[in-house]
């Protein structure tokens, strides 16, 4: 054995420890080889052996289940060896002593990257704080979330105030309209936007074939944002790219195919979306790691097998006002200003002058405001941008609408709001509390992989996204960890969460007394905590 | 639940028609309050069509102060007439001491101006009105507008009518329009502006119903119009949506319905008009109503309206002769009112439509 | 049969409902039976007044009643309104006959649960709502000259309606629009178009039993209605439909995203030019390509010892040291009991091709 150095890496260094239970062990060996980031191995130990024996003859060998102790192969917690185990014989615990980030740190002298979710998230969140507390009992007469009809869609798209649609009216009619901004009206809530590359092509797959089915068999007209890493051209020269938001982001990969795919389109997409930041990682470009590069992702996103880094911001925009310019125009000019192009912004401090500087922008050509909170999600982000940075989405959203109104201005520029919804398990009750404060519209992509079948948390659990060893076959490119994932379970899934999502929104609104999304409502809203209703402006009780 | 009434007629008629027409429609609390607006007016008020026409109500202090605002301007009084009250005892009403209904001439300085100039004149005059009348709290401003005639008061409408002399018609003045209600907002302090009719510039709106976007709605409009003020009731909302569509915006009547209660998105995609209703409905998408009302009004052309929400959740009929219409809530007050006209001429307007009854008593449905 | 007129005004004052209820019941109690009441919009009239002994019959003349007349009336009470009346109609009604010698507002027959209503005129929104039927008691029955509003039958659980669709030419729905919303029982017959009517119904023929019930109902109703003579033109049976509720098996389910996947999907999937992608879904601890590891055997440093053999929890070692893919998982016990590292294990973490 060898000898134990004090400034070694050590068992109780690691975030997670596997306990192991020899007596119920039977040595299948399938935690082993279940174990995608080979953080347990069979070893063999010697026992005494029980009853008389003789000196020689004292010890035998037998074979246990060890953890390995390495920087490179240690356990995430995601907890497979449990899953597979017959007898119950492993459990994932966390280790509260875990010196593991500085111990990284010291030791290779580089920054920790994650993929997952931030994990600082001590404060609990804002949207939990906040009840739907104006239940409609004999002042407004509540509806039936069977019986009644609901108007479960908003405009996404640049919308101009009545006074500037220049109607012309002949007799009782309004009978013409001068060409306007594009609008589609879609469903509130919008499957997040993760690229191809970050994701498995078979997770990715699953979630435009579960926005297909949402459309066209159950009608419920959700889009599915693309994410920067190329799209398929099937995809593009199909009917369904309809339901697809494209996205840009710095990185600008894959746009070529989608230009020359352009002659063969027979549907125009249902919007562009700009990105200049992500929630979870403001002020951090897109990151995807060497490993997770495969074949398929070089030919779409027209890169090499490499660590790709894109830059935190578009190069040569210097300016809100340029970026309207050069990324809208040139977006809105793309598809022949049929397609309305929206931004997605990291919330932050600043999110308010932003929102202000596109609302008057001159043109017309911004259609949706994306604001994304930090609890989000990602792919791959390093530590220190997961845990330290960031703004949360609640008080970020109300202030942007309130700028809105400010200015009388609710609505022409809808927002939509991101980060971490979903996180305690309901979509359809983030959603609602964020519309009443003032969001046309909303979207998450982490609660998708959870739908999926991910196994991470907002407490460390797996995050090992950036790895591309996924032992759910979701955040990989692995053939064999892919092949884990059903694509037809996960898209009937994640058409499942929206059948009940879509049921549970109209729960909200029927008690509410709402049939049109709530949008600004938020008298509807109550909250026990002081400084949340002075803040977001409602109604505190105790 | 409130119970409202329109009456419109070829003849000249008095508020005892409104009260009768709502005394057997009484319900609960349908003893709070009465209050009317005459419009198209005749007796003595006939010939002055064309001035404006204060109706208030004050402390003796806020009626010298509005006379004192109203000859600062240069108004001058061309006629006044003050009801001949009947202060016997056991009435149920909290009269004020004053009610002022007067027929003013312009300022010299609008003798040549253009009619957008002498409404703004009168818009703002109102305003100030209001605001001092509010800030020492002595008095309310109805309506100041040529040929409209306002009265809210508190207390039992029965009383009110007596303390007023309504149920006579000698002393009373008369319309071909008058459009009445029977209680207060109850739901709240009783406060004389949140009761139906609402007036504003020549439109008058009471509705039967809730506004559940109220919030919504007070936010946007609060910074359209400098006359959308007030909203001490959730209906009012729906005078300042109509003003605003049809005289701000001069769209014509009917888009009051696609604004107030919008079609579904997949209902406007089958039509003609979707590219323009899909716009109405995103561009004013914060003047949206969605609760259970009827909503009726009277535009400054003298037509009768009735729109219904979506789920027509609130009751409202049509019934007529050859002189006169009337919409109301229910049909027990047409009843009283045109006990012999022919019931299958009875209009029962159906959710997401709109009724307009115009001048020669002409009806027009609109299903939206 | 002691007879007795009410006065809805009296000293030009509208009595209020409340005294007018209560002076209705105290000529109950004095032996009134027969009452003429000429309302002035009064609610609950003919309803909520309850006879001596249940053998009693209780008759209402009515003028000018306000909402609810007949609301929650009993057996052995016989309602005539004449004229138009407001909302809800023989709301709970529990077995009283009422006659309607006009229109009705919203909500008529409401939750009735028995006795029959007769309308001589059309009946509003959201009519004939919750109606049910009580086997102890006769079902209900709710007869309409003309149409209905809309969002009719909402929820109908029982008895019968009967929509005859009289002098409904401008029209589009004599059912008006999304009637029969939830409706799990009942029947409703009706003459002239209907639309918008909801899916959980099924709208079919009439058989020989509907046929007679029509027959001897619309006798009875046209009666209490005084309108006999239509009688030829409203018993043409081409013209009727009937509406009953579609049981649970009958409804739509939707197809399962597999199949959508299968038939209306990009054909190949939307990675068909890149990837071959056979849809196979691995297990955890996998075999064969599926494995993350696999063993790799080097003869050179074997001593046969065979431990690597006994000691594979899956058998998938032979004899001759080559390895099953079809039972080996990759768990590297092999290469661990190996003494002379014989066994290695390489990764198999492949892309797709």
């Amino acid at each position: 054995m060898a000898a134990v150095k004090v400034n070694e890496l050590h068992l109780d260094d690691l975030p997670w420890i596997v306990e192991y239970d020899e007596t119920k062990c039977i040595q299948c060996g399938k935690c082993v080889a279940a174990c995608s980031f080979q953080a347990i191995k069979p070893a063999i130990e010697q026992r005494k052996k029980s009853g008389s024996v003789t000196e020689k003859n004292k010890l035998e060998k037998v074979i246990v289940i060890k953890q390995n102790i390495s920087f490179e192969h240690h356990c995430r917690g995601c907890g497979m060896c449990t899953m597979v185990c017959p007898n119950g014989a492993l459990k994932v615990k966390r280790n509260m002593e875990s010196q593991y980030s500085v111990r990284y740190r010291a030791e290779k002298g580089e920054s920790i990257k994650k993929g997952g979710r931030s994990n600082l998230n001590t404060e609990g969140r804002t949207l939990d704080k906040i009840k739907v507390g104006r239940i409609s009992q004999m002042t407004d007469p509540s509806l039936d979330a069977v019986r009644h009809t609901f108007e479960l869609k908003t405009p996404f798209g640049r919308v101009l105030s009545a006074d500037k649609l220049n109607f012309k009216t002949e007799g009782d009619k309004i009978i013409e309209d001068t060409p306007l901004p594009p609008n589609n009206w879609i469903y509130p809530i919008i499957m997040g936007d993760m690229s191809i590359g970050a994701v498995s092509w078979r997770m990715w797959e699953a979630m435009a074939i579960a926005t297909g089915y949402l459309n066209e068999v159950m009608g419920i007209p959700v889009r599915m944002c693309t994410g920067e890493g190329g799209i398929p051209s099937r995809l593009l020269k199909s009917k369904y790219v309809k339901y697809m938001i494209l996205q840009i982001a710095s990185g600008h990969f894959g746009w070529n195919r989608i230009i020359d795919a352009m002659p063969d389109m027979i549907e125009d997409p249902a919007g562009i979306l700009i990105k200049i930041g992500q929630g979870a990682k403001p002020g951090d470009g897109g990151m995807l790691m060497a490993n997770k590069v495969a074949k398929y992702v070089q030919e779409i996103r027209g890169v090499p097998k490499a660590d790709l880094l894109s830059p935190p911001t578009h190069q040569g925009l210097y300016s809100i006002e340029e970026s309207v310019q050069k990324m809208f125009l040139s977006m809105n000019a793309a598809f022949n200003f049929r397609v309305p192009v929206a931004i997605k912004v990291a919330s932050s401090a600043t999110s308010v002058s932003v929102y202000n500087n596109l609302l008057r922008d001159p043109y017309n050509i911004v259609g949706g405001f994306f604001l994304d909170g930090l609890a989000a999600g990602t792919g791959a982000a390093h530590e220190i941008s997961l845990n330290h940075t960031g703004h949360p989405i609640t008080s970020k959203l109300r202030d942007c609408y309130l700028a809105a109104v400010h200015q009388g201005r609710q609505g022409e520029i809808p927002i939509f709001a991101g980060g971490g919804l979903g996180q305690t398990g309901s979509f359809a009750a983030d959603a609602f509390k964020l519309i009443c404060l003032g969001a046309n519209g909303v979207f998450s992509g982490r609660l998708l992989l959870e739908i999926a079948g991910c196994v991470g948390n907002d407490t460390e659990k797996c995050n090992a996204c950036n790895t591309g060893l996924c032992p759910a076959g979701i955040a990989s490119q692995d053939v064999c960890l892919t092949k884990r994932l059903d694509i037809d379970k996960v898209a009937q899934n994640l058409v499942n969460y929206f059948v009940a999502t879509d049921f549970e929104l109209r729960k909200l609104m029927a008690a509410t007394g709402c049939s049109s999304l709530p949008i600004g409502r938020s008298d509807a809203l109550i909250t026990v905590d002081k400084n949340v209703a002075d803040r977001l402006e409602i109604q505190y009780v105790c | 639940m409130c119970r409202i009434g329109a009456i419109k007629s070829k003849k000249y008629i008095h508020p005892s028609m409104a009260l009768k027409l709502m005394r057997s429609q009484q319900e609960g609390h349908d003893d709070s309050g009465f209050a009317f607006v005459m419009q198209d007016l005749g007796g003595i008020f006939e010939s002055y069509k064309d001035l404006p026409c204060l109706s208030m109500a004050a402390t003796v202090e806020g009626t010298r102060l509005a006379e004192d605002i109203l000859h600062d301007i240069g108004f001058t009084r061309v006629l006044q007439w003050s009801p001949d009250v009947n202060n016997q005892k056991g009435l149920k009403i909290s009269p004020m001491p004053n009610y002022i209904f007067e027929v003013l001439q312009y300022p010299k300085s609008h003798k040549y101006a253009t009619k957008e100039e002498k409404e703004e004149l009168l818009i703002d005059t109102s305003l100030k009105l209001r605001k001092a009348l509010e800030e020492n709290n002595t008095g309310y401003i109805y309506s100041f507008w040529p040929d409209i005639l306002t009265l809210k008061e508190i207390g039992s409408p029965k009383d009110i009518g007596t303390y007023f002399n309504l149920w006579t018609d000698k002393e009373s003045p008369c319309a071909k329009i008058i459009t009445a209600q029977c209680r207060q907002n109850t739901n709240y302090d009783i406060v004389r502006y949140a009761a139906h009719p609402f007036v504003l510039e020549g439109y008058t709106v009471l509705v039967n119903g809730e506004n559940t976007f109220y919030e919504k709605n007070k936010l946007y409009q609060q910074g359209l119009y400098k006359g959308y003020v007030g909203f001490e009731s959730d209906s009012q909302c729906f005078l300042y949506t109509l003003h605003y569509i049809n005289k701000i915006l001069k769209w014509p009547l009917r888009y009051f319905m696609h604004v107030i209660n919008p079609l579904s998105y997949d209902s406007i995609n089958t039509r003609d008009d979707r590219e323009i209703l899909l716009r109405i409905k995103a561009s004013l998408e914060h003047l949206e109503a969605n609760g259970p009302n009827t909503v009726l009004g009277v535009t400054p052309e003298k037509q009768l309206i009735c729109v219904c929400d979506s789920k027509k959740l609130r009751p409202v009929v049509v019934g007529r002769d050859a002189n006169t219409v009337i919409m109301t809530s229910e049909v027990a007050g047409v009843n009283d009112i045109l006990p012999n006209r022919d019931i299958r001429q009875d209009i029962y307007p159906k959710e997401r439509e709109m009724v307009v009854i115009n001048n020669d008593l002409s009806v027009e449905r609109w299903q939206q | 049969m002691k007879s007795i007129t009410i006065e809805g005004i009296v000293n030009n004052e509208r009595i209020s409902t409340q005294n007018l209820l209560q002076s209705i019941q105290a000529r109950i109690e004095e032996g009134y039976t027969d009452f003429e009441i000429h309302a002035c919009g009064q609610h609950d009239i003919g309803g909520s007044s309850w006879a001596k002994d249940s053998s009693e019959t209780l008759t209402f003349n009515i003028t000018n009643p306000g909402q609810r007349v007949g609301a929650m009336a009993r057996r052995g009470t016989k309602i005539v309104v004449h004229g138009s009346t407001p909302a809800d109609v023989g709301w709970l009604n529990s077995g009283a006959e009422i006659i309607v010698k006009g229109d009705c507002g919203d909500t008529a027959a409401h939750c009735a649960a028995s006795g029959n209503i007769y309308v001589s005129g059309r009946v509003g929104t959201r009519s004939g709502a919750l109606m049910k039927f009580d086997p102890k008691f006769a079902p209900p029955e709710f007869w309409v000259l003309k149409n209905t509003g809309s969002f009719s039958f909402e929820f109908m659980g029982g008895g019968v309606a009967v929509i005859c669709g009289f002098d409904c030419n401008d029209v589009d729905s004599v059912l008006g629009n999304r009637s029969c919303v939830g409706m799990v029982g009942g029947t409703i017959y009706c003459r002239g178009p209907i639309k918008g009517i909801a899916s959980c119904v099924e709208i079919t023929s009439l058989n020989q039993s509907d046929i007679e019930f029509l027959t001897n109902g619309m006798e009875r109703f046209l009666t209490a209605i005084d309108q006999k003579g239509l009688k030829d033109t409203l018993l043409d049976f081409s013209e009727w439909n009937k509406i009953i509720p579609l049981s649970p098996d009958q409804k739509t389910k939707k197809i399962p995203v597999s199949e959508f996947h299968k038939n209306d999907w990009v054909e190949g999937g939307i990675f068909g030019d890149f990837i071959e992608d056979d849809y196979k879904v691995y297990e955890l601890a996998a075999t064969g390509d599926g494995r993350l590891q696999e063993p790799k055997w080097d003869s050179d440093k074997c001593v046969n010892c065979n431990l690597c053999i006994t000691n594979c929890p899956q058998n998938a070692i032979a004899e001759d040291y080559s390895v099953n893919s079809d039972k080996c998982i990759g768990c590297s016990f092999c290469a661990t009991v190996c003494p002379k590292q014989a066994w290695t294990m390489q990764n198999n973490n492949k892309e797709i091709s």
